[in-house]
């Protein structure tokens, strides 16, 4: 049974980890937790069932969705966020407006949508493999290998094309790159849009996993991906996914040994030690100030 | 600057008076004319449980609009009010208050869960106003007092119905239980168990797991389930919950019967479990698919007006909503006090059976036992 609820954990991780690197993607750039990210993510999973549902086929639904939820995350930059910066507020009033803005957009879905739970099509069929005690469904297997692979797309954006190296020039000094003429503002724009790409691909396989869709996903899973991310350290991509892991494999052991009661408190007591012991988490870097 | 600032200020709170002034008196006009009586519905318009207090919404308005064709009650039009309590116990209570302070419904229909009921009541019974929930099943609502109702089987009838399909019907021995953390959901596994004990014939509870209510991943509590070797589960949840449940359990056990409760008794089931909910079963009160020509009246005007065939809940809050009417009708007032009384008194035949309310203001009805076969909610045989 502990091996059957280790892979179970990591598929559960795996979901966590792809919405953590939404959370580190928007805080590497502006050093700004994006508490609207749960509700995002959200947005892109509705979408992606709408599209499919509209018989664009599962692939063309997906991508439609991920680029309107990446707009999203660009018109959130751009409608509240950007104005907040130019007048230098403190950076306090922008973690609140990302709370406001995670309500506004998790109340319009519940409005134009409804609050009911709706059916998701399985991505990847039915179909599992055996290992003795151990199944294995092909929608964990595929969450694993799309993880992975978005992960690496990822990092390759970061470290090896120039828009990558503009956004790590903005993230070490916002001002000095923008003396260099790096468009700052469309270099955070765009990690908007790769957060919101990143959020749809999370909704796409998370509600593929479970098979349901409903406005209020984000909240939960939100708050367990953001311990997750802080857990790695926050800014960090690889950071995001072991935190994702440890935080999903944690809260299968909680309900192996202790009890499903306990899964969901897991993972904030892991962050609380965290934050004592290791401030800047797993592969944090030394100096960076937390908002 | 800050002159101009502070006579904004003033205006604005003056204007808010004087503008509060008049909505007031209004109010007070358009009821000494006593144009209109007025029924709460109180429950969640929105926030994850919507689709119930929507739903009740609905069917209060519909059976409002047939007595409204009639020449409304007393000579009056009926209004329906809604409150939206967001099924939490905080909202629940402001509403209670401002209810009771207003002192203008003739009755609260409504609130949702069994828990926020409970917060809410005390308020109610203080102050004799009537409240029928359509919903609440814990064992203790009624009994907070005289002028609270209900239009649901308690609980524990309705568990030994679930049980006995689970041990008799299915003839299944080894009983799991998945139960949301709720008052109502840990209460009414606590239930479940102690009537196994008492069903004897060899079954027995192997495994009890508790969940956390809109968490999606149920993967890890099936696995111990299944590790404890359950062969039936009994699903304290309502269909967002069992329809989930049936998927995940059906992917490491495709055997794996399961058995729910009335509240999963909703379109959505199906819905969003497709096939993996094929062969739930579960007990309910009001069948829509029944054959009885009030239902099948009520069934279809809701469906035209609404959309969607109404939920067993939602056929519950037509029935409270025509059960205070007809006793307001038979009074020939609203005083609630004896509108109260008169309710204990009636014998009322709707579209969920024969309600007589007993001496705690809870109903007992037949149980039909229903599961899900083709993708279609049949009448077990």
């Amino acid at each position: 049974m502990i091996v059957q609820q280790i892979f179970n954990g990591l598929a559960l991780g795996m979901g966590y980890a792809l919405i953590a690197v939404g959370y580190s993607l928007i805080f590497g750039i502006l050093r700004l937790v994006n508490f609207s990210h749960g509700a995002i993510y959200a947005f892109g999973a509705e979408m992606a069932m709408i599209f499919i549902g509209m018989r664009f086929g599962i692939t063309a639904g997906i991508v439609t969705a991920m680029i309107l939820t990446g707009v999203l995350g660009i018109c959130i930059d751009k409608l509240a966020l950007e104005p907040l910066r130019k007048k230098k507020s403190k950076p306090i009033a922008s973690l609140i407006t990302t709370i406001g803005i995670s309500n506004i957009i998790t109340n319009l879905l519940i409005v134009f949508l409804g609050s009911e739970k709706r059916n998701f099509n399985n991505i990847f069929g039915d179909g599992s493999i055996k290992f003795g005690n151990t199944v294995l469904t092909h929608t964990q297997i595929m969450m694993c290998l799309v993880s992975l692979a978005l992960m690496l797309i990822l990092m390759f954006i970061v470290y090896k094309t120039k828009i990558g190296l503009a956004m790590r020039a903005t993230q070490q000094n916002s001002k000095a790159a923008a003396m260099m003429g790096i468009n700052v503002d469309f270099v955070i724009a765009f990690t908007f849009f790769l957060a919101g790409v990143c959020a749809t691909i999370a909704g796409a396989l998370v509600g593929g996993y479970y098979q349901i869709v409903y406005p209020n996903m984000g909240f939960m899973a939100g708050l367990k991906a953001f311990a997750a991310a802080v857990l790695g350290g926050i800014g960090s991509l690889p950071g995001a996914l072991l935190g994702g892991l440890i935080v999903g494999v944690s809260e299968s052991m909680a309900a192996t040994f202790l009890g499903s009661t306990y899964r969901d408190a897991i993972a904030f007591i892991i962050l609380i030690i965290v934050l004592i012991v290791k401030p800047n988490g797993l592969f944090g870097r030394e100096g960076i100030k937390k908002v | 600057m800050k002159r101009k600032i502070a006579i904004f200020l003033v205006t604005t709170m003056l204007t808010g008076l004087s503008m509060g002034c008049s909505k007031e008196q209004g109010n007070a006009s358009s009821q000494a004319k006593g144009d209109s009586i007025q029924i709460a519905v109180a429950a969640p318009m929105t926030g994850d449980n919507s689709e119930y207090g929507i739903g009740f919404y609905n069917a209060a308005m519909q059976k409002a609009k047939e007595w409204n064709d009639n020449g409304g009650v007393l000579g009056r039009q009926i209004e329906i009010v809604r409150y939206d309590d967001k099924n939490t116990a905080e909202e629940a209570t402001t509403i209670a208050q401002k209810i009771v302070s207003d002192k203008k419904v003739a009755g609260v229909i409504g609130h949702f869960s069994s828990g926020v009921c409970m917060t809410a009541a005390p308020l109610y019974q203080e102050n004799k106003i009537i409240e029928i929930s359509p919903s609440a099943s814990h064992p203790e609502y009624s009994l907070i007092g005289d002028y609270i109702f209900r239009n649901n089987t308690v609980i524990s009838k309705e568990a030994a119905a679930s049980v006995d399909i689970a041990v008799n019907d299915l003839g299944k021995k080894n009983i799991g239980i998945i139960s949301i953390m709720t008052d109502w959901g840990t209460n009414t596994s606590k239930i479940i168990k102690e009537l196994v004990e008492k069903e004897g014939n060899g079954a027995k509870v192997v495994a009890h797991e508790e969940i956390m209510e809109g968490s999606d991943d149920y993967s890890l509590a099936i696995t111990k389930l299944n590790e404890a070797g359950a062969d039936v589960v009994i699903c304290c949840g309502m269909y967002n919950l069992v329809a989930p449940v049936a998927k995940q359990y059906k992917q490491i056990n495709p055997d794996i019967a399961i058995v729910g409760f009335s509240n999963a008794y909703s379109q959505q089931l199906i819905d969003l479990g497709g096939s993996a909910v094929e062969g739930v079963c579960f007990p309910v009160i009001f069948f829509s698919e029944s054959d009885d020509e009030n239902v099948m009246k009520f069934v279809d005007e809701y469906t035209k007006a609404y959309g969607a065939a109404p939920s067993a809940l939602t056929a519950q809050a037509y029935d409270s909503v025509g059960l205070l009417l007809t006793a307001i009708k038979e009074c020939d007032t609203t005083d609630s006090e004896k509108v109260k009384d008169k309710l204990y008194e009636m014998d009322y035949k709707g579209v969920t059976g024969d309600t007589k309310f007993d001496a705690n203001g809870d109903v007992d009805k037949d149980f039909i036992k229903v599961t899900i076969k083709d993708g279609k909610f049949i009448k077990m045989n």
